[in-house]
Parts: C-alpha cells; sequence; structure tokens
C-alpha cells in the first residue's frame, strides 16, 4: 500500500517515541555526574570505569555468559533431536495430541508459574537428597526446559519448508538414514538450527523471572544484579550497566538481521 | 554465512572457554561475605584480603527474612559469613544453620564489652559476635518538611501535613514500631495490640501518601533523593546520608523504637570455615572496628575501639543514644512458637 | 498399533513387501521406524517430563501442605491455603487475595486491549514504509523487544519522576499533588505493561497487515462504506488470527507479570506475580505460595481452552 493516513502515522511515531524516551533517558542519566535525586551534574564518563572495577558487576556479567552459552547448547542439541524425531516418525493422531501440548507447555505459561514449580520440585528433592542446592545447575536446568520449546519450533518450521524431496531422493540412491540424515538433511537443516539457538540464546540473556527463582547465592546475573539494585537506590552506574547491555542487544539483533539478509540472498541464488 | 558465523561462534566460545579455566586457575583462598548493603568499608575488606593472601566475595541483602530465605535455599554451604540480627538468632540455631564457634580461633574476642557477651538470644557468643548495633529511625527530608515533630505520628496519623513515607521491609521492626506508637511492647503476643497494629499499618498502606516497602538502604535513597518526606532507617545509615547533605536530619522518636544488634556468624556448613574465624577476629581488632564504625557510623560493641571512635559519634545522640533515649528504646526478642503470629501478621499487612 | 505384515492402513503409504513399508522414499519396518523416532524424541520428552510436567504436579501436591515455625515446610495435609486463598486468615475474612487475582485478570485484559488497538497503526505504519526502509523499522520495533525486561521497566521511573515532564503535566492537570512521581500508581503499571507487550502483539499483525488482501478494501471505500464498517469487513476477518495470536502471547504472561507491578505498582498495587514472589522471598511459606501459583495456573489454562475452542469453532464455521 502506498499511503496511509497522517494520523495513523503520527501515533505510530509517537508509539516508537514511548518505547525508546525510557531507553534514551536511561542512556542519558549515564553520563550523570551527580549520584543521587535527577539533578544533571555535568558529563563524566567515570560511571563506566567504575563498572569495570567493580568485581560484582564483572561477575554477574560473566555468570550470565556462561548461563547463556550452555543452556543454548544443551537446548539446542536437544531441542533439534526432538524436532527431528518429531517430523521423521509417522506418529498417529493419539501420540500427537499428547507431545504436542506438552511441548508447547513452557511458550503459553506465565514464567512465574514454571520457575515456582521448579523452587518447589527442587526445594523437595534437596531435603530428601541433598541434590540441587540452588545455584547455576539449577538455573541451566530452569533455562534449557523453556527454550527446548522454541527451539523445537524454529526447527520444526525450517523441516517443513526443507520438504521430503531431498531425503526421498537421497533414499532413491540407496543411502542408509544415518548418511542421508548428515550430508543432506543436517547442512539443509542448518539455517534452523542456528535460528533456533540464536533465539534460545537471546531468550536466555533476556530471562529474569526464572533465573531470579533459581539462582543459587553465587550465581547471580545481570537481570537479577540491576533488579536488586534498583531496590536499594538506582545510581549512575546501574544506568551505565544497562546501556552496555542495551548496546549488546542492539548488536545482536542487528547482527541476526544481517545473517536473515544473507540466508534470503543465498537461496535466492540457488 | 554459516561459514563465518560459525567460526565466529566459535571463537567466541573457545574465548569464553579460556576465560573461565583461568578463573578457575588462578584460584586463591576465598572468603564468601553475604552482608547487608553499604556496611561494611570496602578498604577494611582489601586490607583484609592483603593481609591473609585471599580474596574475599561479598553478595547483599536487604533483610533478614531475605537472607534466612537465601540460607535455607542452599546457602549455608556457599557462604562464610553472614550478619544476622538479634532477634533472628534464636530460630537459626534451631533450624541448624549457623556453627558453633571455636573461639580459640577468634583471639580478639577478648575487645568485647562484656555486656555483649552475655545476650539473652545467644547467651557466651556460642553461635555469634556482635558487629555493630543501632536503632530503626525516622529520617526526614529537611525541606520537604519545615514543620517536623519527632514522632512516629508524622506518619502514622493522617492530617492535611501528611507528607510521602517509606516503610521498612523488616518484620519485627515494622510491627515493633506500630506497637510501639501505640504504647505496647515490641514482643507482645496479645491479639487485640497486634490487630490494632496491624490496623495501623494497613491504614498507613492504603493512605495515598505511601510510596512502597525498603530497606533501609532503600528507603534513605528515596528521602535524600527527595521522593519521600519520611523514612524508616537503620541510624547508622541515615547519618552516613547527612554526612553528604545537610538537608536530612534523622531522629529516634519520642515514642520509642526498635534497638538491634548486629552479629557476625558462621553458616553451618561453610566452605572456608577457618578464613571466617581469621575474619572475625580481624573486625574485632580494635582499629579495625573503630574504622568500621567511623565509616558506616553505627555503635560499636567493641571496647578496645572506643577510644579511636570519631568523637562526633560519640556525641552524637543518633549514634550513641543518651540514657534517657535509651529507656524509650526497646530489643526484639525471639517468642519461639509465637513468632508464628507476628509471620502472619506480617502476611496479612503485606496483602492487604 | 499392531502391524499384521499386511498392508497396512495409513493414507500415504504403500506396502513393498511383507512387512515394510515406505516411508518418504525410505524402506524400512515400522518398528524400527517407530523405535528411531523414539530414540530421537526420548531425551526431549524426558527432560520436559522431568523438569516440568513433574515439578508442575508437586506444585500441586505442595499447595495443600503447611509452612512450619520456621519456614520449611510442613507435610501435613489440609485446606487451609485453599481458605486463605479465598479469605479467611487469621483475623477474620477478607477479600483481598480474591482482589489481588481480579484485579490481575483485569490488568492482563485491560493491557491486551490497549496494546491490540494500538498495534493496528503500528502495524499499519510498518507495512506502509518504503521498501528499502522496512528493515531498519522493524529493527527499531524489535530492540525494545530484546533489551532486557527489568532495564525497560526501570527506565520508566526516571521518565515517570517528579521533575519531568509526565508528573508537572499530571500535576498541573491537578491529577496528582504536586512533586510527587507518577509512580507507584495504576497508571504508571498499565503503562509499563503495554510498554513490555507491544511488540508482542505488533509483530504478529504487521505479518498478517503485509499480506492484507487491499481490493476488499479498496471495493468497500468504492460502496461508499465509511471507516469503521471498512475495518470490520474488511480488515478485521482477515487479521482476526494474528491478533488471536497476539493475545495468547500477551494476555497469559500479562497475569503472571511481576516485574512491572512490583517496580511501578509498589506494595499498593499488588498483583498475583507479586503475592506469589513474595511467599518465596520475605514469607517464606512456600506452600501459600504453590496454591497460589495453582490458582494462576487454574486461570491461565481456563484461558488458553476457552481461546481454543474459539478458534476451533471459528474454522469450523470457514469450512
Amino acid at each position: 500500500m502506498k499511503h496511509t493516513h497522517p494520523l495513523i502515522n503520527l501515533t505510530a511515531v509517537l508509539l516508537f517515541m514511548v518505547l525508546y524516551i525510557p531507553l534514551l533517558c536511561v542512556v542519558l542519566f549515564s553520563f550523570n555526574a551527580s549520584r543521587l535525586g535527577m539533578q544533571w551534574g555535568g558529563f563524566t564518563l567515570h560511571w563506566y570505569v567504575d563498572l569495570f572495577h567493580d568485581g560484582m558487576v564483572l561477575r554477574a556479567a560473566m555468570n550470565t555468559i556462561i548461563l547463556a552459552v550452555s543452556s543454548t547448547l544443551i537446548s539446542t542439541v536437544v531441542g533439534t533431536v526432538l524436532a527431528v524425531g518429531l517430523q521423521t516418525a509417522p506418529w498417529g493422531k493419539k501420540a500427537r495430541r499428547f507431545f504436542e501440548p506438552l511441548i508447547n507447555l513452557p511458550v503459553v505459561t506465565p514464567d512465574i508459574i514454571f520457575a515456582v514449580a521448579l523452587v518447589i520440585a527442587f526445594g523437595v528433592i534437596r531435603s530428601l537428597t541433598g541434590l540441587f542446592e540452588l545455584g547455576m545447575p539449577t538455573m541451566i536446568v530452569g533455562h534449557v526446559t523453556f527454550q527446548i520449546a522454541f527451539v523445537t519450533l524454529a526447527v520444526r518450521n525450517r523441516l517443513e519448508a526443507i520438504g521430503n524431496e531431498y531425503s526421498e531422493a537421497a533414499f532413491d540412491l540407496y543411502a542408509s538414514f544415518g548418511y542421508s540424515f548428515r550430508t543432506v538433511i543436517l547442512p539443509l537443516l542448518l539455517p534452523g538450527i542456528l535460528a533456533g539457538a540464536m533465539l534460545a540464546f537471546t531468550l536466555s540473556l533476556d530471562d529474569f523471572i526464572i533465573s531470579f527463582f533459581t539462582a543459587g547465592p553465587k550465581s547471580m546475573t545481570l537481570p537479577i544484579f540491576i533488579y536488586a539494585s534498583v531496590h536499594r537506590g538506582v545510581t549512575p552506574e546501574i544506568h551505565a550497566l544497562s546501556t552496555l547491555v542495551m548496546v549488546f542487544t542492539i548488536l545482536v539483533v542487528v547482527l541476526l538481521r544481517r545473517s536473515e539478509k544473507h540466508n534470503e540472498q543465498t537461496e535466492a541464488k540457488s | 554465512m554459516n561459514k563465518i558465523f560459525f567460526n565466529r561462534f566459535r571463537a567466541a566460545l573457545v574465548a569464553c572457554i579460556i576465560a573461565v579455566a583461568a578463573t578457575a586457575a588462578a584460584a586463591t583462598e576465598e572468603l564468601h561475605l553475604y552482608i547487608w548493603s553499604e556496611y561494611i568499608d570496602p578498604q577494611i575488606l582489601k586490607n583484609f584480603e592483603a593481609k591473609y593472601h585471599c580474596k574475599v566475595i561479598s553478595d547483599l541483602y536487604e533483610s533478614n527474612e531475605e537472607m534466612i530465605g537465601k540460607l535455607q535455599a542452599g546457602g549455608i554451604s556457599q557462604y562464610d559469613i553472614v550478619i544476622p540480627s538479634d532477634f533472628v538468632v534464636p530460630s537459626m540455631i534451631k533450624l541448624g544453620l549457623l556453627k558453633p564457634l571455636d573461639h580459640g580461633a577468634i583471639p580478639n574476642l577478648k575487645n568485647l564489652k562484656p555486656e555483649y557477651t552475655k545476650s539473652a538470644y545467644d547467651y557466651g557468643n556460642k553461635y555469634t559476635i556482635p558487629y555493630q548495633w543501632g536503632t530503626v529511625g525516622l529520617m526526614y527530608n529537611k525541606k520537604l518538611t519545615p514543620d517536623f515533630i519527632p514522632s512516629w505520628s508524622v506518619i502514622f496519623k493522617h492530617t492535611d501535613k501528611h507528607r510521602p513515607y517509606v516503610l521498612i521491609d523488616s518484620e519485627r521492626e515494622m510491627i515493633g514500631t506500630a506497637l510501639k506508637y501505640l504504647g505496647k511492647s515490641m514482643n507482645t503476643k496479645d491479639k487485640t495490640d497486634l490487630k490494632a497494629a496491624a490496623d495501623l499499618l494497613i491504614a498507613a498502606k492504603k493512605d495515598k501518601n505511601f510510596l512502597g516497602f525498603e530497606g533501609g538502604v532503600g528507603g534513605k535513597a528515596k528521602v535524600a533523593g527527595g521522593s519521600a518526606a519520611y523514612a524508616l532507617v537503620y541510624n547508622g545509615d541515615a547519618y552516613r546520608a547527612m554526612a553528604e547533605d545537610k538537608n536530612l536530619g534523622f531522629v529516634n522518636p519520642k515514642e520509642g523504637s526498635v534497638r538491634w544488634i548486629d552479629n557476625m556468624a558462621v553458616p553451618a556448613k561453610a566452605p572456608n570455615a577457618a578464613l571466617a574465624y581469621k575474619f572475625i577476629s580481624y573486625i574485632l581488632d580494635a582499629q579495625v572496628g573503630a574504622r568500621l564504625s567511623n565509616f558506616n557510623h553505627f555503635a560499636t560493641p567493641n571496647a578496645a575501639s572506643m577510644k579511636f571512635i570519631d568523637k562526633s559519634d560519640l556525641n552524637n545522640p543518633a549514634v550513641y543514644p543518651t540514657a534517657a533515649t535509651m529507656k524509650t528504646l526497646e530489643t526484639v526478642l525471639d517468642l519461639g512458637k509465637d513468632n508464628r503470629l507476628y509471620s502472619e501478621l506480617w502476611k496479612i499487612i503485606k496483602t492487604r | 498399533m499392531r502391524f499384521t505384515g499386511r498392508v497396512l492402513l495409513i493414507p500415504g503409504w504403500c506396502s513393498m513387501t511383507e512387512n515394510e513399508i515406505v516411508y518418504h522414499g525410505e524402506l524400512v519396518k515400522p518398528r524400527a521406524l517407530y523405535r528411531r523416532g523414539l530414540v530421537f524424541i526420548l531425551p526431549g520428552l524426558l527432560w520436559i517430563a522431568f523438569f516440568l510436567a513433574l515439578p508442575c504436579l508437586s506444585l500441586g501436591i505442595v499447595s495443600f501442605a503447611q509452612r512450619n515455625d520456621y519456614g520449611g515446610i510442613d507435610w501435613t495435609f489440609t485446606f487451609d491455603n485453599m481458605k486463605r486463598l479465598v479469605g479467611f486468615d487469621l483475623f477474620g475474612w477478607s477479600a483481598d487475595n480474591l482482589v489481588i487475582l481480579g484485579r490481575s485478570v483485569m490488568v492482563a485484559a485491560i493491557s491486551t486491549f490497549l496494546c491490540i488497538v494500538l498495534s493496528y497503526p503500528l502495524a499499519f505504519f510498518l507495512a506502509s514504509r518504503p521498501v528499502r526502509n522496512k528493515g531498519m523499522w522493524m529493527a527499531l520495533l524489535l530492540v525494545p523487544f530484546w533489551t532486557n525486561l527489568v532495564i525497560r521497566t526501570y527506565a520508566w521511573l526516571i521518565v515517570l519522576a517528579p521533575q519531568f515532564p509526565p508528573a508537572r503535566f499530571a500535576a498541573y492537570f491537578e491529577m496528582v499533588d504536586p512533586g510527587t512521581a507518577l509512580y507507584p500508581s495504576m497508571i504508571a503499571v498499565y503503562i509499563g505493561m503495554m510498554a513490555s507487550f507491544l511488540p508482542f502483539v505488533a509483530l504478529p499483525l504487521y505479518t498478517a497487515v503485509e499480506k492484507l488482501d487491499w481490493s476488499l478494501v479498496e471495493a468497500s471505500f468504492d460502496l461508499r462504506a465509511g471507516f469503521w464498517r471498512t475495518f470490520r469487513y474488511a480488515i478485521w476477518p482477515q487479521t482476526k488470527s494474528a491478533v488471536a495470536l497476539g493475545i495468547t502471547l500477551t494476555l497469559v504472561p500479562a497475569m503472571g507479570m511481576f516485574v512491572v507491578p512490583d517496580m511501578l505498582g509498589g506494595a499498593k498495587y499488588m498483583l498475583i506475580g507479586n503475592l506469589i514472589q513474595e511467599q518465596f522471598g520475605t514469607s517464606r511459606d512456600w506452600p501459600f505460595g504453590a496454591s497460589l501459583s495453582l490458582a494462576l495456573m487454574v486461570i491461565t489454562l481456563a484461558t488458553l481452552l476457552f481461546f481454543n475452542s474459539k478458534a476451533r469453532a471459528n474454522k469450523e464455521r470457514r469450512s
């Protein structure tokens, strides 16, 4: 469509402003020299410098990345295998009606129910066996569980888009399942797997509620740290930290879109 | 794209693994400190690290309940030192969260004032060593409160001059303050008294000037920032803020307030108890103890440190209350089975 | 399912030899096929069963237990927590828990409605951008979407502070006392919720608007229909499914949200998410927290089933 009513354009632009003004305020105040209150005390970069000397922040950042990377690795593998299994065997209607809701449950349940259920389950197991003390392992478990659903979704989409012709052709040429899977399906599936992995990675970085409930004493992540600091009184150091996190997010989004565009171009060529 | 992406991804992964390995390899002795926010001078920690060739990793909390919750969720084997308030110590001992202390490993124990070795909550310092003590008082912003009176009625009485306030997110201390305002004991088990206190606090919560429950530090930040006129704040936190800003004031209101004693304790399964004892002894050192109190402006239980305390603190009735004020202060006691009354009450107050 | 070695009555397959079929070109025994499929899906299914289904079950069980004196779990099973849910506690009856539940559902519903209404202009705007700019605008929409919820929410604490235009504006029109911030308040919670969930509705809607059949809209205008009639008969039916998807992605998570009400609503405007979090933090009453989560889960499932049945009814009506 060519043109829209100016009122619609105005509303849309206002909405974009509403979405961005708070974030821009955070960026602006990260350079504020005065510590408390909203007065502008002059431009300074020393909050950013302070960040790099703050042991707690660095540890939280490290924890966040370790958590995101490990949970993404595990969930990508499990999710991909799950998706392939779902597509390459002729499950009947009854079986599907059992699998589908179970696998899609994390996507539609409010995070808090899921986090609470995990904490209780871990607590009960802990009182019986002493395992599952809250810490990095429990956080990874929590993240993987909800990431699997999203990875499976992405990979299944890709599998459906690929279709069956390639594997059929491979089988016609007397390939075994293993060979066909390794050399034909998997390379074609790679964009889907990577999309799922990126989705899982960003979800893990972004997650707050599940981390908050399953975190142990030593495994604080950045979102938890920022949340606790907001209650203690926001300082420009927190603004600086948030700005850096936002910049990182923007980089990831740009990377994602670049890779998508590249994907589309290579597919258009072939 | 895939190849380039894969290579970059692999490089990032390798970098992460190397970083993790490096941190693991550089493992020196570590002391895991779980402490109230803004409660210790960072320089003291640095000096301790230098003296004993170790690393101190701090984690912060805002309320006793938060700390106990974390310990129960697995913290007893992850922290070396926690700082509970006096009234939660008996419960923590009963729950098996604390380790009996090895007095032989704490040579500076002799520096404590005698009255702090015979406390009701831990006679003989079997599990805890007093750290600092203080009160929960009323902090106010002078610019927003030209007609200030040193009474809890500025929060609890609803008049035209009512101004925004923050309540403290601490079960016993908040309910205790309300009871004090009503002229009752903070340790009462009388249900009618408790209901009256609950009604008072719920009314205070429903008032349009109520800004929320915060820890002492959070409340202080709001008053200093100007969004609140009053807050319940620990005396030392308030005094520190006042040192930076003359517009802030603090008072122990005339109806009375909570007097608390914070203690150093070692969780039952602490990973490095030996280092924990060294830390406790270090804090009890005369000079270090004085440095601590001069930093956070709380009162010290350390007899040997008294001669190094800032004169301004010693003469400040907000930090070292006068005898008359001491009569209005009351310590919160652990009530055993009846703790449940207060927990229920707090839950009701928070949800209504 | 039993294989008799003869023709299998599954459409799309054809039987080659005894007990072997061709599935997507592969000549294989059905049993081997299922076994292989099982091997693939077992890790995932086991993980989900063990770390998702079982915990949810334990939620139900623990919600009938009690809190012991010092904050642990006391395994005596009573209906006390259910009674407390409905409002009976140590000091008589009060509707507060039910009020909080009701408030959560209402806030979620209103926020979702606001998001839908505001997403339409956004979607049309995006769809009308020239092709070379579309990517940029999409990225602009995605960046707040991907930014951490905690950061996005606490940023509003700055914007709604007393010294800035929004609060001053409200004070000028005597909606609030001068010098107070616009939080904690219900308005702040709604703003925060809306800002959090807008992209969730805008993105599916944008996909639908992109594929919109403009000939219908033009036809409607040619026949002199007004704006609302055009919307109702030409645009709405085509975007209905996208809106349904947006609602599923927004309504249910919004009911369990606790970060936004916690930061922008304070202790005054508690929603069920805050109440649950309290039980696991300072109150240390896990059984009561479990019963609250159970109540939320029931409401969530009811909502999902309701929308599911509506979607199925729609599909049946169409076919």
